[in-house]
């Protein structure tokens, strides 16, 4: 699958929760510049139901203590406009977890920058969420390699370290993880007698 | 009701200005009131500064308009003499922050509490940055000496109904009750916890960094009463020019009305600025700023003068305690003006809560050590 190149930005929609007329002139003509879809949001509602690429949020319209800080969360990627820099603001902010952030006043210049950061961070998490999703599966999958070498080691006679590199050698040559042979060992009781090499 | 004692305090300056020897120029007043509508003090900025010309703009009173006129006096190179105490973290070339700085109104009374009251706090404010910025402060430093933030309870601005949370504070007797609510609702609340706290046979202590003079009467002599507060100004302030400065308000304004700490804080921005620009002969920006830092004016509330390293000013701390005749008796004042620290980059919580005096160690060089105040 080809990644989208955090440069191109033309088509993403793009959500503004802001509030001030003066800012939301900017950021609108910037994002129509830019060929995005935009929508509006009231700071005072509850997040929309549909999904966005990437989501404007002034941070100074939503107060600290509420609800809503929440709900923005884990959705798309945020670029928070800031105007306070308080610790207790950007407390809020971090929790919030902002792919990128400008400070107001707001110019015209910046924005684009913005974006890019946002959606690369965006791509980012995405595949390290990945990656440590795959580890974690390694880890859960640990027990079965366990079972599976101490299976071979039984039936085989042999060291753990010899079950083990013949697992993993079965796996290379099989083409599959170690995890998905081990797997296969417990369910055969041995060492299956593969034929056909899995891709 | 802030913003008339501002105004009202600015134009006395002006008036004094104008009519003295010492001044070679006089101030023509352009005034104009955005009536606390957040959006509209981009606009009258933008009107006095291309219309009228103006240089220099004395006001605002809450950070969410100065946050409104910031840009407009950044892109056009004016000043904003901004009087009132604020939450720090900021610092900008065109503004000169004539109001306390954290470290010189809510650092102090945090550390009389934990000294003399509790290191457990109940806390109560209105649901905006100040309070969120005061509670902040107020749970690092307690919990740096192991105290807890018993609750932090929020009222919308300008909500008056507070029967829930006087009721809890009854229930739970906390020691100590720290106040950030503002306007009606602190003057709610302080009334009807007063009640309650009598009817209760109840005495629970109150904090606050923000209450002043006119406010006591408007909360009336009993529930405003002792009232454990922060601030860099109160008219009971000894001292030649404070007492003057009193004697000419009240002659002014009637025997009857009281100074406030930001009536009194705008008076002093008109005062820096007049200074500061017969100093620089000049009204232009850059000169008047360079004129004003390190230029000490003994202002009614003491000497005053501009750090130009961040724009704010060196302030004498006081704490004072409210009594009847809204009127705070002070039993505490910094040794001497205290630097500004907008951003706490100088707060050390390891010296907090071990109040010893350590006069051996020529690093600490702190210069709020406590002094009785008769």
């Amino acid at each position: 699958m080809t990644k989208p190149s955090p440069f191109s930005v033309r088509g993403r929609r793009a959500l503004m929760v802001m509030r001030d007329e003066r800012e939301i002139s900017i950021v609108r003509r910037q994002l129509n510049r830019l060929g995005m879809t935009i929508s509006e949001h009231d700071p005072a509602d509850a997040p929309p139901g549909e999904t966005f690429d990437v989501i404007v949020l002034d941070a100074d319209t939503i107060p600290i203590k509420s609800d809503l800080a929440t709900a923005w969360k884990a959705g798309a990627p945020i670029i928070a406009l800031i105007g306070t820099e308080t610790p207790s603001r950007l407390k809020w902010l971090l929790d919030l977890q902002p792919a990128s952030f400008l400070v107001k006043p707001l110019r015209s210049a910046g924005l684009y920058t913005a974006l890019v950061v946002a959606f690369d961070c965006a791509q980012r998490r995405m595949d390290e969420a990945a990656y440590v999703e795959r580890l974690e599966d390694r880890i859960r999958s640990r027990r079965v390699v366990f079972a599976a070498v101490l299976q071979i080691m039984r039936v085989h006679g042999l060291t753990e370290t010899n079950a083990f590199t013949l697992v993993r050698q079965t796996a290379m040559r099989h083409r599959t993880t170690i995890e998905q042979l081990s797997a296969e060992i417990i369910a055969a009781g041995g060492m299956p007698n593969r034929t056909t090499r899995t891709a | 009701m802030m913003a008339g004692e501002m105004r009202k305090s600015a134009l006395m300056a002006i008036d004094e200005i104008n009519g003295s020897d010492e001044f070679d120029f006089a101030f023509a007043p352009r005034l104009r009131d955005p009536g606390g509508i957040v959006a509209g003090y981009h606009t009258a900025c933008a009107d006095l500064i291309r219309e009228e010309q103006v240089d220099h703009i004395v006001g605002c009173y809450t950070s969410a308009s100065r946050k409104q006129v910031i840009p407009i006096v950044e892109r056009t190179d004016r000043l904003l003499w901004h009087p009132a105490r604020y939450e720090g973290f900021e610092s900008s070339d065109n503004v000169i922050y004539v109001g306390a700085a954290p470290n010189q109104h809510v650092v102090p009374l945090v550390k009389h509490m934990l000294d003399h009251i509790s290191d457990d706090v109940f806390c109560i404010g209105s649901n905006y940055i100040w309070t969120w910025e005061m509670n902040r402060v107020i749970r690092e430093i307690v919990t740096s000496v192991g105290g807890h933030v018993l609750a932090e309870r929020l009222l919308e601005l300008g909500e008056t109904a507070v029967d829930h949370i006087v009721k809890e504070v009854i229930d739970r007797k906390p020691p100590v009750v720290f106040n950030t609510l503002v306007g009606e609702s602190s003057y709610a609340f302080m009334r009807a916890l007063h009640a309650a706290a009598t009817r209760a046979g109840l005495t629970i202590p109150m904090l606050s960094c923000s209450l002043c003079e006119p406010e006591l009467k408007l909360i009336g002599s009993a529930a405003s009463v002792g009232c454990v507060t922060s601030s860099a100004y109160f008219e009971s302030i000894e001292g030649p020019e404070n007492r003057a400065f009193v004697a000419r308000w009240k002659a002014r304004h009637g025997a009857d009305s009281n100074l406030s700490v930001d009536g009194q804080s705008t008076y002093v921005c008109v005062m820096l600025l007049a200074r500061a620009i017969r100093r620089a002969g000049s009204v232009e920006v850059a000169a008047v700023r360079r004129a004003a830092a390190n230029h000490r004016y003994d202002s009614p509330q003491g000497p005053v003068w501009v750090d130009p390293d961040n724009n704010h000013c060196f302030l004498t701390p006081r704490l004072a305690r409210s009594v009847p005749g809204s009127q705070f008796k002070i039993f505490w004042q910094a040794e001497a003006p205290e630097r500004p620290d907008p951003y706490l980059s100088n707060l050390d919580l390891t010296t907090i809560g071990a109040c010893v005096e350590r006069s051996d160690d020529a690093m600490t060089k702190r210069s709020n050590h406590l002094r009785v105040v008769k």
